[in-house]
């Protein structure tokens, strides 16, 4: 089983590195879209370092939306769906490799260029590790959460602005404690309880969401 | 198998629940309407004005049920929704799927009302108050399960994958809630206070029980309508469907 995870893993991987390009968009995207805040709002400085974990944040959040109708595309158009649920490996196996690599391709580019979008937005001092650290714990929740959602709608052809519509009130508390916790750290509050807070809802996630993605891609590919 | 038993099994069967919910759907308006008219009669005209709010506070007949309706339709929704992604009954998958936009209406209304009646009482209609954006992001989760069930081509599947989704919205909702309890904490203080739950008087309490009891026999004979008309579609290639088709020719 420890193999069929690494086979998986690799294939993935090797994918992502053939088409290198396409790991740098939703970087980009998160760039554009973090720039337009001081345009909006005005080049105040107190304003921007004020709201500046918040958008970083939100940011991120919504390229990873981008991207997550990714996940399962192009498997499911060459067929290969068929074959990791027909697999004799468990299928919560194989798709918690997918997901570790839609995570490692996706989320970590977004996370090494966050603190440059949150300094230059103002955040300083104390609150950038923890930014950091929430970021770390946030997007893996999100990639999680987000593949079981993208799952279900496998099965459907106009499936964007449905998952839309789906992750994001199921991201609120994400957002909350992601943002809480970076806040707090700005105002020098303590912000432990916050990240710890996350962390358990990662724990949790990482043992629940691959089965219950497995479960929605049976559900979605059953027809 | 006793008759209980056997009587929830024929349930489970779309031709046997379609002249069921006909039968029963008639009573469950009739019931609806009397308490709605006892209700709004006794709430909008008996009950005596709130000495703090004045006349405002009338429009708690239709707010607190429509809020209290939201979420006991979601448990509704969300029971079902896990009957059908575990054993699948068709029947389980239908009532789940009528009962998404009924709460969302009810959703809405209390939003809406809501706002209405922050308006002349808190001096806004909006605030990011705990129970406003949970209520906003319920109505969200409801939109979710409604737009996945109609995103598929089949029916059915359309209804297991929305079904799910309202299983994870269940397990998400009270997070949710929490979280945005913990939020507002942080923010801000409290600057919103409903009145105490305890002293409401005898006047205004029974017109609020009899409101909240039309909306539940309202949301049971709305549901048995849209369920109806689901199984009709549902199961058009059916031949007990061409029976009815049938016999009761087209009024137009």
């Amino acid at each position: 089983m420890a193999a069929a995870f690494r086979a998986m893993l690799q294939r993935d991987l090797l994918l992502a590195w053939r088409r290198r390009g396409d790991a740098l968009l939703p970087v980009l995207y998160a760039v554009m879209v973090a720039t337009l805040f001081p345009f909006a709002l005005g080049p105040e400085h107190t304003l921007l370092a004020r709201i500046s974990g918040g958008v970083v944040l939100v940011t991120v959040l919504l390229s990873m939306l981008l991207s997550l109708d990714a996940v399962f595309r192009g498997d499911l158009e060459d067929g290969a769906l068929e074959y990791l649920v027909l697999a004799p490996q468990p299928l919560a196996l194989l798709v918690a490799a997918r997901m570790l690599a839609y995570w490692l391709v996706t989320a970590l580019p977004l996370i090494a260029v966050a603190p440059l979008l949150a300094y230059m937005l103002g955040l300083e001092g104390p609150a950038q590790p923890v930014l950091l650290l929430a970021l770390l714990l946030a997007t893996p929740l999100l990639a999680l959460i987000g593949s079981v959602l993208t799952a279900l709608t496998v099965g459907t052809r106009r499936s964007g602005m449905l998952l839309a519509l789906m992750l994001l009130p199921l991201a609120v508390p994400i957002v909350i404690f992601a943002a809480g916790a970076v806040g707090a750290a700005q105002q020098g509050l303590p912000w432990v309880a916050p990240v710890a807070w996350l962390a358990a809802a990662l724990a949790l996630a990482v043992v629940l969401a691959p089965l219950a993605c497995a479960t929605a891609l049976r559900i979605a590919l059953d027809s | 198998m006793n008759a209980i038993k056997l009587w929830y099994h024929k349930l489970g069967s779309p031709p046997y629940f379609y002249v069921f919910a006909g039968y029963i759907q008639p009573w469950l308006w009739t019931i609806a309407a009397m308490l709605a008219v006892a209700g709004l009669y006794g709430g909008l005209v008996l009950a005596p004005a709130d000495y703090q709010q004045g006349d405002a506070f009338r429009i708690i007949f239709v707010h607190v049920p429509a809020a209290w309706m939201s979420l006991f339709i979601y448990g509704v929704m969300a029971v079902s929704a896990f009957i059908a992604v575990i054993w699948r009954p068709k029947m389980a998958e239908v009532l789940a799927m009528e009962s998404a936009p009924i709460g969302a209406a009810f959703t809405l209304i209390a939003l809406v009302t809501g706002s209405l009646w922050g308006r002349p009482t808190w001096g806004t209609y909006w605030t990011w108050d705990a129970r406003l954006t949970s209520e906003l992001v319920l109505l969200f989760i409801y939109l979710g399960v409604i737009g996945l069930y109609h995103a598929f081509e089949d029916p059915r599947q359309g209804a297991r994958a929305a079904s799910f989704l309202a299983m994870v919205g269940a397990v998400n909702l009270p997070i949710v809630h929490y979280s945005v309890v913990w939020w507002n904490t942080l923010h801000q203080g409290t600057t919103v206070r409903y009145f105490g739950p305890s002293s409401i008087a005898p006047s205004m309490l029974w017109p609020l029980l009899a409101m909240t009891f039309a909306a539940k026999f309202y949301y049971g004979a709305s549901l048995m309508q849209r369920s109806r008309v689901s199984l009709l579609s549902l199961e058009r290639g059916k031949d007990w469907v061409a029976d009815i088709v049938r016999r009761e020719p087209t009024h137009g």
